[in-house]
């Protein structure tokens, strides 16, 4: 049997990946070619079990934050081509270590990769584009704004002075140790920056990549507006009949395997990952898509991962989408407010966050999957593993991992061992097999996301029970 | 809390969120067969006889519970 989620092409520079669920590895996603010559010294991209995590949920429950994407890209793919390092060691939080392993192939959260060669320790959250720093030279860190750091550059020379039995005690030595950059790192700080920066990181990957044009196949009659230069149709890419591919605002990327229906009408900036299927889709500027999605519908500056299915009509806007996701048909998001004032996310259950934007559209967790006429109020939060049997209303703005809502109430559902029968059969739909590793992860992510779950199925059986005090 | 209790109870929470009337609602009725629950109303039923007796109700063997009599059964044992 193929196993389609099994993809080791081989690259030329660095490859980069959509972050899947093991077993299958990091699926691939185009290689952003780099002129720079590879620099000898050990790349280390950590991902801190800090407070600051939750900045990142539902999607970096699952995965650690710089597999996060955003253009064509992940995080972690932007920092390997800016120090034109071939790969790096990564430090996650202890319960994803497991499933990273297995999805990179990288070393993970090992001692040993603390030592022994000139080092650069870079927090996944770093902006590569405006971070100003050379990855060899004396030894410095670099901290944000509240003191954290964000990244040690560390010379083989001075190990000595540091503690490197661990990743923490290295930050917090190597704080102390050596002198601190004048100006604080910029990070990304939420989900939402990544979705909001999407289009103009997608321009500047693609000129990155270096390709442009047909190597695929594109049916007549067809319409490319712009430039043939700001177009790349990969190998084995299959464009029907009636596409339009509109690149006058911004280059269209449609990689390996891509296969674009009649009606679908697709804007530039916009990447679109291997295998997946745009059917009758309004697909409008900014969004980096794929791999292995099905898209219909209208879809606008949203990032989804792969494996995840917005087959039918509805708007998405503003999104990001993890793996695994099924949205109804007519499932409709929300990513402007009616008296255009900016978008607040809870994340946490209990506290808005101000987004300091006017559009953000909902963010939507791992194997999360919604009914029919689903409609997500601007900025929605739906957590990882979630159920959605809508009725009708708008649903509330959070909804916590591994919850059912039903009649209009946040519920348990039937639990999590149905939740995953059905995450294992979705993935095998796919030629994708769910793991012991991944459940254990899973296990992890139900117990960190228990309080608030429970908190909102109280007040679901208040509203189930009314008069009781549940 | 004695067993007529839950029943009349069990009932209540049955009509409520099945929509039916009480009069057709016995023990030996089959929640899915004989009264029409969905898989959704399964899980609205978990929550709301949660709610109903203040009791937490372990998801796998709540959904063995098939008929009014066996929800009685079940829940008789938690409000003892």
């Amino acid at each position: 049997m193929k196993d389609e989620c099994r993809d080791n092409s081989s690259f030329v520079l660095h490859t980069s990946y959509f972050l899947s669920p093991i077993p299958y590895p990091l699926s691939p996603a185009p290689h952003i070619l780099s002129t720079k010559k590879e620099i000898p010294m050990r790349l280390v991209v950590f991902d801190r079990p800090t407070d600051k995590r939750i900045n990142f949920y539902p999607l970096a429950l699952s995965r650690p934050i710089f597999e996060l994407r955003c253009g064509m890209t992940s995080l972690l793919d932007k920092l390997l081509a800016k120090f034109a390092a071939k790969d790096a060691a990564c430090f996650v939080p202890p319960y994803l270590a497991e499933v990273y392993r297995a999805q990179s192939g990288r070393t993970v959260n090992d001692a040993q990769s603390l030592g022994g060669d000139d080092l650069l320790l870079l927090d996944g959250r770093v902006k590569a584009a405006e971070l100003n720093l050379s990855a060899t030279g004396p030894s410095q860190v670099g901290l944000d704004a509240e003191g954290d750091v964000l990244y040690v550059r560390l010379a083989k020379a001075d190990l000595g002075k540091v503690k490197t039995d661990s990743l923490e005690n290295l930050l917090e030595s190597a704080k102390v140790a050596f002198p601190h950059a004048a100006e604080p790192v910029a990070a990304w700080n939420y989900t939402w920056d990544l979705v909001l920066a999407n289009p103009a990181q997608l321009t500047v990957d693609f000129r990155a990549a270096g390709r442009s044009g047909v190597e695929g196949t594109i049916e007549e009659p067809r319409a490319i507006r712009g430039s043939l230069k700001d177009v790349y149709v990969a190998p084995g890419a299959a464009i029907h009949p009636m596409v339009v591919i509109d690149a006058e605002h911004g280059p269209v990327y449609l990689d390996e395997g891509v296969e674009v229906h009649p009606f679908s009408r697709i804007e530039g900036p916009c990447y679109v990952g291997k295998k997946s299927m745009l059917l009758g889709c309004k697909c409008r500027e900014g969004n980096s898509i794929g791999p292995m999605c099905r898209l219909g519908g209208e879809v606008e500056e949203s990032i989804v991962h792969g494996y995840s299915n917005k087959y039918h009509d509805g708007f998405l806007g503003h999104a990001y989408v993890g793996e695994w996701v099924n949205l109804g048909a007519m499932t409709t998001n929300s990513d402007l407010k009616n008296d255009y004032s900016n978008v607040s996310v809870v994340l946490d259950g209990k506290r808005p966050i101000g987004t300091g934007s006017t559009k953000v559209g909902s963010l939507i967790g791992d194997h999360t999957k919604t009914s029919i006429g689903t409609l997500l109020n601007t900025g929605a939060y739906l957590g990882a593993m979630c159920l959605i049997a809508t009725n009708g209303k708008l649903l509330p703005k959070y909804m916590p991992c591994f919850s059912w809502f039903v009649e209009g109430a946040v519920t348990k559902g039937f639990g999590k061992k149905k939740v995953y029968e059905t995450a294992k059969i979705a993935m095998s739909r796919r030629k994708c097999q769910w793991t012991e590793a991944e459940e254990r992860m899973w296990d992890e992510v139900f117990q960190i996301t228990a309080p608030e779950r429970d908190e909102a199925i109280k007040r679901g059986r208040n509203l189930l029970c009314p008069g009781k005090n549940a | 809390m004695d067993r007529n209790d839950v029943e009349k109870r069990v009932t209540k929470v049955v009509c409520q969120v099945l929509g039916c009337d009480a009069d057709i609602v016995k023990p030996e009725c089959h929640f899915v067969f004989d009264l029409g629950a969905e898989s959704s109303q399964s899980v609205e039923l978990v929550a709301a006889f949660e709610g109903e007796f203040q009791i937490e109700m372990d998801e796998d063997s709540a959904l063995e519970v098939q008929t009014v009599g066996g929800a009685v059964e079940y829940i008789s044992k938690f409000v003892k």
